[in-house]
């Protein structure tokens, strides 16, 4: 390896607009390189993705390598991992931010954005769309003072054929509960988290800020989302509601459903299950008990565990606005986990994340792989529901 | 809002056509245009005029006569050689000022869009881009412009009837080119206009032009995925027959079948072809975003599960490798006899 002995060129109205950018978030860092130790990216590639440098950068004010910035799944594992408590996945969405300003993106990000402007989902689907999965499920209008929660399905599982499954396993699971629930329909606001992730924070704001209004005037309470993506960006980067906004990932609310007896999972479902953690819930929220209470009361299945679960998961590498930037065979952090779910021999590998099971079986076919499936949890207790329930005229 | 510089009362029952000049001859969507012109004007009484600009192109006024100009108005100048989005609409618009047409319509293309755009500011008016049908209301002389919203969901109906010109573009293959009849004649208006060295900003250094390919143009998209096991090179003879463009799912591209480039879908390129044909492919939703714009969608798969099936407008369930062969044959033995 050579040495690049080039000196760094340090410009002082970069470094002043980097500070205000990163909110100055990078200065605790005391370059100890963990992060770059801890980033998945070492495990697929031979050179890491040096997280270490590019806090430096962001610190002096200099800022190269910019394939680099662009190459973080929003994961957290270096976070978990840093003695100085750098919110590391802040300063990239800043370095980011500062490249949407220089109009230096990867192409295909500004449709994206324009996208959530235009269609209010990133995923250039009509709006009018946006209910076209519920067809037939006569689901209801929100009202606050009539239904327990608002559910929040989100533009992945309203759009995505594969995720709308589980957005139909979910209502089925809700019903057979009988919880009472509304929905906002075509009026369900995109949360913005793929603007957020890709780093254009004052688009982000305008966005947060449409979705408060409706939720403010619906007066929401407990809201409960499919996609681990929406529930983060609800809790710990959105405005204040009011007091009785609550959200919820929808694993934590079904396991209080089989806590409080109220869903009974009886139909036998005799497979081993491997539990891939999503970051957002597994590390970032810290949610990892509620995933497993589902799991573990199917009855006849056995949950094993894969060498990184909990807050020690593998990303899936959808994370960070990487759904929308391509990744180069061989580079794919699903295949290595894909590859830990066939090492502990399991029939499935379930999650709770819509892009992670996106991931996950992009790998399974890729990799050519026959005998394990991937499924939802929702999927899963909809499997495990009793006969009685699973005839339930829902679909009808 | 403001008045357009002149009002729909003063304009001239005449729909203009911009004339793109395209290595030496008329870009297709101008012909296209002067086609749809032509059936437009035709029925409400009105004159259909080319708008003719460039550098010793005269010569080409007789080819805009025969698919159905009744006039090309020519600014034949040396300075307007090359495209120069300056030049151009500083001698549109002086153009436009004595003409006064009531409808003026661009191809959307780059030049096009880039023309179109700075024209209806300067006139004050209305531009509805990248149309996907004209119709003229006789009656009221207003151009009513189809555009399709929100991805497709919606279709709007526009019309700018306080303002003239009426200005819209359309996107290439839109419209039919009728038939040309050769001896169709029309009269040549030559426009003097005031043009200076100073008034063209950019020169044009040196020409390149890309290798890369450009699937959102392609009329006909040819796709595989990974049931067609990555024989691409028999897509490539069904496109070199229909004037296609081969496309793919991620899969393939992964193996290296073909170049990435030709990616279509949401990491790749997002195409609106008229028909998609698509071989071997399961229809993840990733991919399905690439090609759902276009016209029609032709799906074949083994699996009759195999969501792609739900967004095609036809359905074969059949293994790809049997399909292409036969479909081959036909199209070839067509085109023998069309040129036999």
């Amino acid at each position: 390896m050579t040495v690049d002995q080039r000196p760094i060129e340090i410009d002082d109205a970069l470094w002043e607009e980097l500070i205000e950018i990163t909110d100055g978030k990078a200065a605790p860092c005391f370059q100890c390189g963990v992060c770059t130790a801890a980033c998945p990216w070492g495990l697929v590639r031979g050179d890491p993705l040096s997280v270490r440098s590019i806090m430096r950068g962001a610190q002096l004010g200099f800022l190269e390598a910019q394939e680099a910035i662009w190459l973080c799944t929003a994961c957290g594992q270096c976070e978990i991992y840093c003695p100085r408590e750098v919110p590391i996945v802040d300063v990239f969405q800043g370095l980011r931010q500062l490249l949407w300003e220089r109009r230096k993106t990867p192409a295909g990000l500004t449709t994206v954005l324009w996208s959530v402007y235009w269609n209010n989902n990133p995923l250039s689907q009509p709006p009018s769309q946006r209910m076209g999965w519920a067809e037939g499920l006569d689901l209801q209008a929100y009202d606050s003072s009539k239904h327990e929660i608002l559910m929040y399905f989100g533009c992945t599982a309203s759009y995505d054929s594969r995720a709308q499954s589980v957005a139909r396993a979910i209502v089925q699971l809700l019903r057979a509960a009988d919880v009472s629930f509304g929905t906002l329909g075509e009026e369900e606001p995109c949360c913005g988290e793929a603007v957020l992730r890709l780093g254009h924070s004052p688009y982000f704001q305008d966005v947060a800020q449409h979705a408060t209004d409706i939720f403010e005037k619906i007066k929401v309470g407990k809201l409960v989302t499919v996609s681990p993506h929406c529930f983060d960006v609800f809790k710990n980067h959105y405005p204040h509601i009011n007091e009785s906004f609550k959200p919820i990932h929808y694993t934590e609310y079904i396991a209080g459903l089989i806590e409080g007896n109220r869903l009974i999972l009886e139909g036998s479902l005799s497979s081993k299950i491997t539990y891939h953690d999503p970051c957002l819930l597994g590390r970032v929220n810290e949610s990892t008990h509620y995933p497993r209470v589902i799991l573990e009361t199917v009855p006849d299945a056995r949950v094993i565990e894969m060498p990184q679960s909990g807050p020690d998961t593998l990303c899936c590498g959808g994370g960070g606005g990487r759904m929308w930037m391509e990744t180069p065979p061989g580079e794919r952090f699903s295949d290595l986990r894909i590859q830990e779910a066939l090492d502990v021999d399991a029939d499935i590998i379930a999650t709770a994340c819509p892009l992670c099971i996106s991931c996950l079986e992009d790998s399974i076919g890729s990799m050519g792989v026959t005998k394990l499936k991937v499924h939802d949890i929702a999927e899963i207790a909809q499997m495990a529901l009793g006969e009685v329930s699973k005839n339930d005229p829902v679909e009808e | 809002m403001v008045a357009s510089l002149y009002a729909p009362s003063e304009a001239k029952k005449a729909l203009w056509v911009f004339l793109e000049i395209e290595g030496g001859d008329f870009a297709g969507v101008s012909i296209e245009l002067l086609s749809k012109g032509r059936d437009l004007a035709g029925k409400a009484g009105w004159t259909v005029c080319g708008l003719l600009l460039g550098n010793d192109v005269s010569d080409l006024a007789n080819q805009a006569y025969s698919y159905g100009a009744d006039e090309v108005w020519l600014i034949d100048h040396p300075l307007l050689g090359e495209f120069d989005v300056c030049g151009y609409s500083h001698v549109t618009m002086q153009a436009i000022k004595v003409g006064k047409p009531s409808v003026f319509l661009l191809g959307a293309t780059p030049n096009g869009r880039d023309l179109a755009g700075r024209l209806a500011v300067r006139l004050r008016t209305g531009l509805n881009a990248d149309c996907t049908d004209l119709i003229l209301d006789e009656d009221r002389g207003v151009l009513i412009s189809e555009v399709t919203g929100f991805g497709g969901g919606v279709i709007a109906l526009l019309e700018s009837a306080e303002h003239c010109p009426q200005m819209s573009t359309v996107r290439p293959g839109v419209f039919v080119a009728n038939e040309p009849e050769d001896n169709r004649q029309g009269e040549l208006v030559n426009m003097k206009v005031k043009l200076k060295k100073a008034d063209i900003r950019s020169t044009v250094v040196e020409r390149h032009v890309g290798e890369g390919v450009d699937l959102t143009q392609a009329p006909v998209l040819i796709c595989g995925g990974r049931g067609i096991d990555g024989d691409f090179e028999i897509l490539r003879e069904l496109a070199a027959l229909v004037d296609g463009e081969v496309g793919a799912t991620r899969p393939p591209v992964d193996e290296g079948h073909i170049e990435r480039e030709r990616q279509v879908g949401q990491t790749g390129v997002v195409c609106r072809p008229k028909v998609a044909l698509n071989f071997g492919i399961s229809g993840a939703f990733h991919f399905i975003v690439g090609i759902q714009d276009a016209e029609t969608i032709i799906a074949i798969n083994t699996d009759p599960e195999a969501p792609i099936f739900e967004h095609a407008d036809y359905c074969i369930v059949e293994n790809a490798h049997k399909i292409l062969p036969e479909l081959i044959k036909v199209l070839r033995r067509e085109r023998e006899s069309i040129h036999a």
